[in-house]
């Protein structure tokens, strides 16, 4: 089981490194966290932004191109196989479907450190004249990798159910931008009920609040508890809906 | 290796197999018949465990796929319709990386002479992307051939393959099935691959199987007639035909009969009777009973082309 998990991973991770479509996407994320930090680094310079909001809102960035990421891999997983006439192979060796299932989980987590590891130095440069950048990659790394992989769970069991490439992303992404609305919304909003509602219940906006907390506001990892559940929670559910459509995936 | 009875199975509600039968012992090569949609492939895919049937029996290698989809898997040899494959990997690379999916370790000796036997040799260093649709097909008959199995199943093994790529392939399976202890299972439209390379068969149309057994003896049962075509200055009345002749079709100013036992003893001696019958016959010539006429009066085709014909 470990062996075909692992050759699996090894499978996802090459992709993602030596395929066109991977390394277009890193290079499309490098450009988009140079763009970022250099905005964010000369409103620093103009006393506009300080130190302490422009880490939170790289971590932010970073999260939020880390689960669109993980919505496209996701999506790909099963449907795109499918569509490239490769998932039939698959299911035809002996490859057990939650083997399948973890493998290219691990990939998608494999892909979700590749652009933790490029996220770091940008973070280190705007950062790094403050005293919170330790805090902000323990947080991005502990309350991002199960958001990140929980919408990739979630694409993965639309991709798995529906076969269509196009369905499962549309679907994923529209949860996404409906879970980051917190980010465009802005604080005056998330005070109402609606908002802290939304709030409540959601994953993505779990993380931020967490970002906001340790880093604007140095709050103690005591105060985040309640948040690490509800990401933890949302990454078991979507675990659970992975497990059962990858089970039988849509492969005809 | 492969015994499956009164098989039924039902996608979304819709009965698909009806009742597929399906014998395979160690050493034959079986060609699966049949036109698109009656049924082959999702046979195929509820052998090996992926599609869940309702009723009926199904054992591979000895066992259930229902229960044991993934030991059978390892010992089967899978080779898809849609032959896809990573397109950024090398051939070399996809099957080293694919026989791992089976436990199984090919050396790079193991996977130059394969990918040597298949053709591929000289182009094994470029990336599969940059294949035609025959080098794929190649590939894909060496992706099944290599974890070794003790049972293969090719799904038109030969579709897009030049008249050489066909024979290579013929060569290959005929090396593979000369163990006697493997079994191939080979779904295919081209009855001359059929014809070459299997000594079994069974068509299914409709998902229901129409027909199994050896070739030799289904073709021998086949000929209890013989088939003429017959070019007619005008059309005959057909409705007054001597004893033993039956009317097979109507094609391109041929008239097609079957002429089984009949009172004049030889055909030869027909044809005169027909003469006084009003047929006017400019040229008589004979049709071997084969595979395609098997085939067709086993689907439900021969019919229907009669149909069109007429």
């Amino acid at each position: 089981m470990m062996n075909t998990i692992w050759t699996i991973v090894h499978k996802e991770s090459a992709q993602m490194l030596r395929s066109q479509r991977g390394l277009l996407w890193l290079l499309a994320f490098s450009g988009l966290l140079s763009a970022f930090s250099l905005l964010l680094v000369s409103n620093t310079e103009l006393s506009l932004l300080d130190n302490a909001q422009v880490v939170y809102m790289m971590a932010g960035t970073v999260l939020a191109a880390g689960a669109l990421l993980s919505a496209i891999l996701g999506s790909d997983a099963y449907a795109g196989e499918k569509e490239r006439g490769t998932l039939v192979p698959l299911l035809c060796a002996p490859v057990a479907p939650s083997a399948l299932l973890a493998g290219k989980a691990m990939g998608l987590l494999a892909a979700w450190g590749v652009m933790f590891a490029v996220a770091t130095p940008y973070l280190w440069a705007v950062g790094a004249s403050g005293q919170n950048l330790g805090a902000a990659l323990f947080y991005l790394a502990l309350f991002g990798t199960p958001v990140v992989l929980g919408f990739g769970y979630l694409a993965m069991a639309l991709s798995a159910r529906t076969g269509s490439v196009l369905a499962s992303l549309l679907s994923t992404v529209t949860l996404l931008m409906l879970a980051a609305s917190p980010l465009i919304i802005g604080p005056g909003l998330r005070g109402t009920a609606i908002g802290r509602a939304l709030d409540a219940v959601n994953p993505f906006a779990g993380a931020l609040n967490t970002f906001d907390s340790v880093i604007i506001d140095s709050d103690p990892f005591s105060a985040q508890t309640a948040r690490l559940l509800l990401v933890i929670v949302w990454l078991g559910l979507c675990l659970i809906a992975a497990r059962r459509s990858a089970a039988r995936p849509d492969f005809q | 290796m492969i015994d499956i009875e009164n098989l039924r199975l039902s996608i979304e509600g819709k009965e698909i197999l009806k009742g597929i039968d399906l014998h395979l012992v160690p050493g034959d090569t079986y060609g699966l018949l049949g036109p698109n949609g009656a049924g082959k492939s999702t046979t195929i895919f509820a052998l090996l465990g992926l599609s869940a049937y309702g009723s009926g029996r199904i054992s591979v290698l000895g066992g259930d796929p229902a229960q044991h989809a993934l030991s059978i898997r390892r010992s089967v040899g899978v080779m898809p319709e849609k032959a896809g494959f990573y397109d950024w990997m090398t051939a070399p690379d996809y099957l080293k990386w694919y026989g791992r999916l089976y436990d199984f370790s090919p050396t790079d000796e193991d996977v130059a002479k394969m990918l040597e036997k298949v053709g591929l040799g000289a182009v094994a260093h470029r990336p599969i992307g940059t294949y035609s649709r025959g080098m794929k097909q190649r590939l894909a008959v060496a992706r099944a051939l290599t974890p070794r199995p003790k049972l293969l199943i090719l799904d038109e093994p030969t579709n897009g393959l030049d008249p050489k790529g066909r024979r290579e392939i013929h060569d290959l399976l005929v090396e593979f099935a000369a163990d006697g202890n493997a079994g191939v299972l080979l779904c295919t439209h081209l009855l001359d691959d059929v014809d070459r390379l299997c000594n079994r068969i069974g068509i299914i149309d409709n998902g229901r199987t129409q027909l199994e057994g050896s070739i030799t003896d289904l073709l021998a049962e086949q000929v209890s007639g013989q088939r003429y075509r017959l070019r007619l200055e005008t059309a005959p009345d057909t409705t007054n035909l001597p004893a033993g002749v039956v009317m097979a079709g109507h094609e391109g100013g041929w008239w097609r009969v079957q002429v089984q036992a009949t009172p004049f003893g030889e055909p030869s001696a027909l044809w005169p009777e027909l003469w006084r019958r009003g047929w006017k016959i400019l040229e008589i010539r004979s049709e071997a009973s084969n595979l395609e006429e098997l085939y067709m009066s086993h689907t439900g085709q021969d019919e229907a082309h009669n149909r069109e014909a007429a």
